[in-house]
């Protein structure tokens, strides 16, 4: 306790410096963090799919639809034991800022295929009712502060759609019941997107309900066989595989953001570095005063590379809290549809204060081992 | 003899060049005395006072303080023995700047096994000693030259050191400051019995010791 209060009293020396110190060191930590909850949601979106799903699209892109007369092909395959499709609608909720994930879906078939899908049995009721109601996730709900029976508009944002704004009474607000569900969509029916249309009877993709994940292959390869040498061919996945081809679209995420995150870390490690050494030439003389009364030059090197350990782990905290207030995906609307929810999870959290640990023993060590090695005479004499 | 020095030979190395500052110096110093080391700039006294405290080895020869001869101590048996042994003042007082005055006095006691309560009364001792009582809360820039190498007098003695060694302790000050501190040594040692070796170029501070020793080219001379 009486060193820690030593250590203390050193590291706000030089406020300022020990302040931007703390700041590069949370500021490392806030990005890994923050870039480690993007990675782990596309994970967790990948890992939560179902093996007894498998998704039908264009062979040529996603973005591309295929015609609902291909439902009777995909139902009659062997192995096949349910199906519903769905569309991208690409609305906008008065502003283009306001981006969520809106499905057209085919209702009855795609509850049935995604019991991830939370709803109570009124609201579902009601939704299956009213060809113009949609249900929504709860953080979608939250985010807008809407409630059941609110009507909402959305312009078009997709040409194939026509140009009349589309007109929706919330049904049901859902729960997810799995990663592979988000609470940041909303869902109506496929029939009220099809009649406007521009070409009528066109599905995004199929969702296909297989008797054993074993036959994921086969089945797979029969349902994309039948349409082969068509002018819509098609290309099936398993889901999981499917999630993982659209996050990859956004290129190795896994490189790209754990290559980021180790540039900002290794960049706060030399910065942190720099700061001790810096710290450690300026005190010659009180290092060698120290010596000078009995300290040993272990103890030199515990308070020096104790100095840097406190003023990278106070930052590591402080970059840690601030990504798990800040990054959340459903706070800041950029989760649902295709794009994961993420937020930074306590492991990730501590991950961080270790990383910034580990970048305080490293930038510690060093000057520690400079300092502890000081020969006293040559020390006084410097500043003599 | 407290202090016994036999044919003590000190040489730096600059580059390829040996460069000898004492050349076979011997001396014993008795307890309780104030001692003062005089002698032009590089004739070897700061050196001296240097071995003596244990922060710097001799090339050959031999130091005996209390008993123990330090010249084949390991690095951290000196560190142990400096800090139970030798008080050390400096030119330049070399305060903890980011300390207080009580706590740059506690600092050598962070080094015992001393409570709380133990060190607060050992600080409040010293610096009662040195009339700065009062001040204890005082950071160092809030005090003035005198001021701080009185906390710098307190710090030394903090500890009940066998030796006290002063290296220029009023080469920095004015001379009412500077006389204020040669009056504390003189209390130290008429007072507390204390064994101090002074560096001075100055005669008055050599003045208020009981034996003066001059230095020239890395040999006593006579004065």
């Amino acid at each position: 306790m009486k060193f820690l209060i030593l250590i203390l009293k050193s590291a706000r020396r030089s406020k300022r410096r020990t302040v931007l110190t703390i700041m590069s060191v949370a500021l490392a930590v806030f990005l890994f963090a923050a870039l480690r909850a993007v990675l782990d949601g596309f994970n967790a979106a990948t890992e939560g799919s179902s093996s007894t799903r498998i998704v039908t699209i264009r062979s040529t892109s996603l973005i591309f639809a295929m015609p609902t007369s291909h439902a009777n092909g995909i139902r009659n395959t062997a192995g096949v034991q349910d199906l519903t499709w769905a569309n991208w609608f690409g609305g906008i909720y008065k502003d283009p800022q306001n981006f969520f994930a809106q499905f057209a879906i085919e209702p009855e078939s795609y509850l049935r295929m995604y019991p991830e899908i939370i709803l109570p049995p009124d609201q579902k009721q009601a939704f299956l009712d009213d060809r113009t109601g949609c249900i929504v996730g709860e953080g979608l709900a939250n985010r807008f502060g809407w409630k059941i029976g609110d009507r909402i508009v959305l312009q078009v944002g997709i040409p194939t759609y026509g140009t009349q704004d589309f007109d929706f009474t919330i049904r049901g607000i859902y729960k997810p019941g799995g990663s592979a569900v988000d609470n940041q969509s909303m869902m109506f029916n496929w029939k009220y997107a099809d009649e406007r249309s521009i070409e009528k009877g066109q599905v995004g993709w199929y969702v296909v309900k297989i008797d054993s994940p074993d036959h994921a292959p086969q089945i797979s390869a029969a349902i994309d066989q039948q349409f082969a040498n068509t002018p819509y061919e098609t290309k099936t996945d398993t889901e999981k595989q499917f999630q993982s081809s659209f996050a990859s679209m956004f290129g190795n995420l896994n490189l790209l953001l754990g290559s980021i995150a180790l540039a900002v870390v290794v960049s706060t490690l030399f910065v942190a570095a720099n700061t001790m050494a810096m710290s450690v030439r300026e005190r010659t003389t009180e290092i060698a005063v120290m010596r000078t009364l009995g300290f040993p030059s272990g103890w030199i090197f515990f308070f020096i590379a104790g100095e840097g350990l406190l003023i990278s782990i106070v930052g590591g905290v402080l970059g840690a809290l601030l990504a798990w207030a800040i990054v959340d995906g459903e706070k800041l609307g950029i989760s649902g549809g295709f794009a994961p929810v993420f937020a930074v999870s306590p492991v990730n959290a501590a991950v961080g204060v270790g990383i910034s640990a580990i970048i305080g023993v490293i930038a510690g060590t060093i000057p520690a081992a400079m300092a502890s090695r000081l020969k006293i005479v040559d020390a006084l004499r410097r500043v003599a | 003899m407290l202090i016994e020095l036999k044919d003590v030979r000190k040489k730096y190395r600059r580059d390829k060049i040996e460069i000898p500052v004492l050349d076979g110096v011997s001396m014993s110093v008795s307890e309780g005395d104030f001692l003062a080391l005089m002698g032009p700039s590089g004739s070897g006294k700061s050196t001296l006072l240097n071995l003596l405290a244990g922060i710097d080895q001799p090339s050959s020869g031999s130091i005996t303080i209390g008993g123990t001869t330090i010249s084949g101590l390991s690095e951290r048996a000196l560190a142990n023995w400096r800090a139970r042994h030798v008080g050390f003042i400096f030119q330049l007082y070399n305060l903890i700047p980011v300390l207080t005055a009580f706590e740059n006095v506690e600092l050598p006691l962070l080094l015992t096994n001393l409570s709380k309560k133990q060190r607060r009364d050992h600080v409040m001792t010293a610096l009662d000693i040195v009339s700065l009582s009062d001040r204890a809360g005082h950071y160092p820039r809030q005090l003035s030259g005198g001021q701080e190498q009185r906390v710098a007098i307190a710090r030394a003695i903090v500890t009940d050191p066998t030796l006290l060694l002063a290296d220029e302790p009023t080469g920095d000050l004015d001379a009412k400051s500077g006389d204020e501190v040669l009056t504390l040594l003189q209390r130290l040692n008429h007072e507390f019995r204390k064994t101090i070796i002074m560096v001075t170029h100055d005669p008055h501070a050599a003045g208020r010791a009981s034996h003066v020793y001059h230095l020239e080219k890395g040999t006593f001379v006579a004065a």
